[in-house]
């Protein structure tokens, strides 16, 4: 690695206004499961990397009808929370799924968010569940909806300057479930070949749909929404050929990228897959909760 | 890895030709190339620099025209080029094609790339994602400069 | 300069930035017992307890460790006495090489901290990042529920 300055500034004020100091020669680090490795492998070679380990008020988790888990949150805090497993399960779900216990302990969903890896797990299910990403810089707060946070591999709509500080997820609607389904043929801990979630509501009469949003991660430079797919749900009933139609219709949203997880094609395939089974998946699940709430 | 890009640039193809044929002109419509000199006939020296996220890549190296074909307007050039700091670098060869096409020329490139050391350890698929973003960008460039 | 608790051991070291976690433990405290695999965080060698939560200590900077404790397979045993998961670990035979052995050692203590009583799914899944080159991964799981049953009886 090379040498740089580090600093460890104790709140968020202090932490933006070192990177204003440096510009973009200064880089945030978190749970450093991305940046550090990327640094190690001299990708990446900040002058500054400024550490928000001990910066306060970035780690909770809260209720506030859905749920907001601040940016310093770790996955594991997230995977174990009662709150989320008891508010949002699929999210839990979701973040057990990452790497392992060791990579979990460190890394932090805003970490995660900022990076902008496409293969990651947590943003599919976040932009299925309609996420909003809570941005702070020395001047300013904003809040971008996660369907447009994600700009390319490894881009966001983060400007220099400034840090995600939360992520806001909504309280999934009456008569909803939620699924994430994780595709990885070769090994358990890696990243997916293609991952699926899906958030489906029912209308009154617990049999028809009354919206779906699907997400998918792996198969594209960014995380996405199959939203061409979505559309053919709407009003709908369950049914085997519609989700078939779902997932086929899926694969036009993709461009994936053939490496070592899969041929492009073989991962367009594979979308349609599992696009059709996270939705009935999701779809039980809601019919659950339609029969037990209506 | 090998791939193939096209474009219709609007212009036609002699113009074109004798454009692409000028070297320095046409690198500096690459997004990314900074200070492009001749070092002898038909090798050219300069910089590139591309960004994937966090990761700046800082290629320094030069390009040779091995071959120009103004009859059958096709030409062959070499690239070698390193980021010292990361240790790595790319070899390719391009094949450049101009046929007539709608409202213009279709140009063509071939390109057979070895990305060597780091930079190709990182992300091969990425590689191509930002080649085609670059010739986009190359693309709209060249309109530009050639509607002077 | 930072200041970390390493098995029990407040150290002050003087280390540069990028100094990583395994490297200021093998290098700056001579404690060679968490190995470099990987270096990229996926192999499990160099697993150490930070503040008691297992991480890859290859992908940490040291300064991660800065006022916080640190556990290395050289802080399980007692004196002279084994730890009970290093100890089932050799009656079961859960090592050839011994490579990655201080890695399982650690993260099958963590797990057993956390989770008393695991089942075998819970074991392989909490242990899953810790790859073997020699055993098959079965011996390493028997240890593992040896030592659990041990520390119940």
């Amino acid at each position: 690695m090379n040498d740089f300055d580090y600093r460890s500034p104790r709140s968020l004020d202090e932490a933006l206004a070192i990177l204003g100091e440096y510009g973009e020669d200064a880089r945030v680090v978190a749970g450093g499961t991305a940046l550090v490795t990327m640094m190690r492998q001299r990708l990446v070679q900040p002058r500054c990397l400024v550490s928000l380990r001990d910066v306060q008020g970035l780690g909770r988790i809260e209720a506030n009808g859905g749920l907001r888990l601040g940016a310093l949150v770790t996955h594991r805090d997230a995977e174990v929370s009662p709150l989320v497993q008891e508010r949002i399960p699929v999210l839990a779900e979701t973040f057990r799924r990452v790497a392992t216990v060791r990579i979990r302990h460190m890394a932090t969903i805003g970490g995660a968010l900022a990076h902008g890896d496409p293969n990651q797990d947590p943003p599919v299910t976040l932009l299925a569940l309609g996420a909003t990403v809570n941005i702070r810089s020395a001047r300013a707060a904003r809040e971008v909806p996660l369907t447009e946070f994600f700009r390319d591999y490894y881009e966001t709509a983060l400007e220099p300057g400034e840090l995600v500080t939360a992520v806001t997820v909504p309280a999934p609607p009456a008569r909803s479930g939620a699924a994430f389904l994780k595709f990885l043929p070769r090994t358990a801990d890696d990243y997916a070949t293609v991952a699926a979630a899906a958030i489906v509501t029912l209308e009154r009469d617990g049999v028809r749909c009354r919206e779906a949003r699907i997400a998918l991660g792996s198969v594209g430079v960014t995380p996405l929404r199959a939203t061409s797919a979505e559309a053919l749900l709407g009003g709908q009933p369950l049914g085997e050929s519609l989700l078939q139609a779902a997932g086929e219709a899926a694969k036009t949203a993709v461009d994936p990228l053939t490496d070592h997880r899969g041929s492009a094609a073989y991962k367009r395939e594979m979308t349609a897959v599992m696009v059709g089974r996270v939705l009935g998946q999701a779809w039980e699940a809601a019919r659950r909760s339609a029969q037990a709430r209506p | 890895m090998t791939f193939t890009q096209e474009c219709v640039i609007p212009v036609d193809r002699e113009r074109l030709w004798d454009f692409m044929m000028e070297v320095p002109r046409v690198a500096s419509c690459v997004p990314g190339v900074e200070a492009v000199e001749a070092v002898d006939s038909g090798a050219y020296r300069g910089s590139l620099k591309v960004q994937v996220g966090p990761i700046r890549l800082a290629l320094e190296g030069t390009i040779t025209v091995e071959e120009r074909d103004r009859n059958a307007w096709r030409a062959r050039m070499r690239a070698e080029a390193n980021d010292r700091r990361l240790g790595g670098g790319i070899r390719a060869r391009l094949g450049l094609t101009l046929a007539p096409g709608e409202s213009g020329t279709r140009l063509r490139i071939d390109t057979d790339l070895a990305i060597l050391g780091k930079i190709g350890e990182f992300g091969q698929p990425v590689i191509k994602k930002k080649a085609d973003a670059i010739l986009a960008e190359f693309a709209r460039n060249l309109q530009t400069a050639l509607a002077v | 300069m930072i200041r970390l608790t390493v098995n029990g051991t407040v150290h002050e070291l003087e280390v540069p930035a990028y100094r990583t976690l395994l490297d200021c433990l093998r290098y700056d405290l001579g404690l060679t017992g968490s190995k470099e695999g990987c270096g990229v965080g996926v192999c499990g060698a160099c697993t150490v307890l930070l503040d008691g939560k297992m991480i890859s200590s290859c992908i940490a900077l040291a300064g991660f460790a800065d006022g916080r404790s640190v556990t290395t397979v050289e802080g399980l045993a007692q004196d002279e006495r084994l730890h009970p998961v290093q100890q089932a670990f050799v009656d079961a035979g859960g090592f050839q090489c011994g490579i990655c052995t201080p890695g399982q050692v650690v993260s099958a203590k963590a797990l057993l901290d956390a989770n008393p009583n695991p089942t075998e799914a819970e074991i392989k899944e909490w242990m899953v990042g810790n790859l073997c080159r020699c055993t098959g991964y079965y011996k390493i799981v028997e240890s593992i529920r040896s030592a659990a049953q041990r520390s119940r009886a």
